[in-house]
Parts: structure tokens; sequence; C-alpha cells
């Protein structure tokens, strides 16, 4: 990722903006929704690689800050909301898409679609992942 | 199966938040299927995505509506080595590159 930030540094003008968005791992809440109430029935779990994948991509960060290449102008962080209409789809959707980065234990499972099963005509589900943003300005 | 992102648009206001883009030159790094893309690109002068996935580049064009065929281009790219001159871009969007 260092090499990727040089090269945008290269292709930005001077002053150029760098807009930097990505989920950062942090045992994400489910949610199961409707329109009457919202409520949390488990944490999803972080598994190493993703950990290791922030990590190396905050440390590149960091070196291109202190290589001076870009001033941190500011940052913040917002829920980005997966949906699915049943726990079923959000379990088969995490399995194919998201394997390798984190998993849901089974009581989370248990807890989830039994909450939807008992919930509301109009349950679904949700995954609440946490987004960071943040504002670079080119040295 | 089903999937919403961003049911609250919250990804969308953030941006907008953290970037104005009228008359801007924008370079989106990983834009994928354009999804992204499709948010802010009406106020840019030109944007440039690029990925790695060629299938997902084929949906963002295919998507590409017809009245911003002539400013919006997507390329398969890679983010180490990017196939444009330096000074090219005013702002440049580093997107879900995790």
């Amino acid at each position: 990722m260092v090499h990727a930030l040089r090269e945008i540094r290269r292709v930005l003008v001077p002053n150029g903006i760098l807009i930097d968005l990505r989920p950062m791992l942090s045992n994400w809440p489910i949610e199961v929704v409707s329109a009457r109430e919202i409520r949390e029935t488990g944490r999803i779990q972080d598994l190493p690689l993703g950990l290791s994948d922030d990590n190396a991509a905050n440390q590149s960060i960091a070196q291109a800050e202190q290589s001076g290449w870009f001033r941190r102008e500011a940052e913040e962080f917002f829920p980005f909301y997966y949906a699915w209409d049943s726990p079923s789809e959000m379990e088969e959707w995490i399995t194919e898409e998201w394997e390798d980065f984190i998993q849901l234990d089974e009581e989370s499972k248990r807890v989830t679609r039994s909450a939807w099963a008992l919930g509301d005509a109009d349950a679904s589900v949700r995954v609440k992942v946490k987004m960071l943003i943040t504002r670079w300005n080119k040295e | 199966m089903t999937i919403q992102k961003d049911t609250e648009r919250n990804e969308t206001k953030y941006l907008h938040k953290f970037a104005n883009f009228a008359g801007k030159r924008v370079l989106e790094i990983g834009c994928g299927e354009g999804r992204l893309t499709w948010q802010y690109t009406k106020e840019t002068r030109l944007t440039v995505g690029i990925d790695l996935e060629a299938d997902s580049l084929r949906v963002a064009t295919i998507d590409r509506p017809s009245d911003l065929e002539n400013k919006v281009y997507f390329s398969r790219a890679m983010s180490e080595q990017l196939p444009f001159s330096k000074e090219t871009f005013d702002l440049a969007i580093l997107a879900w590159s995790f």
C-alpha cells in the first residue's frame, strides 16, 4: 500500500486531496431491525488475516504521513450497514465474501435466527460495519 | 440472495462532507462495479475508476449512464503503477482498499 500511496501522490496536483475510505474490523454488531425496534443479537468475530490487513494499512498510512507525502486534515468514523432479508442470507454472504476476514460464532447465529423468527413481520438483519474516512492533503 | 449496502446512505453523506467534487478531476482506486462512483460523479469534470477485477469493470461500464460517457472512464490498472502522468488529478479516492 505504501507504493500505491506514493503513486497517488505522483498523480495528484499540488495541494490535491486524497480520501481514504475503508472498513476497520472491530467485532461489528449484528442487529435484527424492524420499524418498531433495533436489537443487537451478537458480534462478528475478527480473524487474524483481517486484523493483519488493517494493521498493514494503518502502518502504510503512518509511513506516508511521516514521510511528508500527505497531511491529515480530517478524520471520522461512521457506520455502514449491510442488510439482508433473513439470517440465512447474511450467513451465506459472510461465508462467501468475508470468510478470510471475519466469522460468525454459533451463539450469534442462534440468537439472531431466534430474534428474527420471533420478530415483527418486517424484520431484517444487518451488520454495522465501522468505517473510517480520512481526508489527506498532498504536501 | 438479496443484500442492501449503505442502507442509511452514510457513506455518501460523509464522502460529500469530506470532499468537494464540483469541477474536479477524480481518480477512484478500487472502484469495483462503480457503486461508490455513481454517488459523486455527476459533479466532477472527469472521473477515472480503476480496479484489478475485469468483471467488475465490465459491470461498471455497462451501468454507466449515457450522459456520463464522455467524462467517466473505467480501466484495469494496479494502484502501485498508475498509468497516468504526474499531476493529472485534483482528488483521489482510495476506496475500500484493505
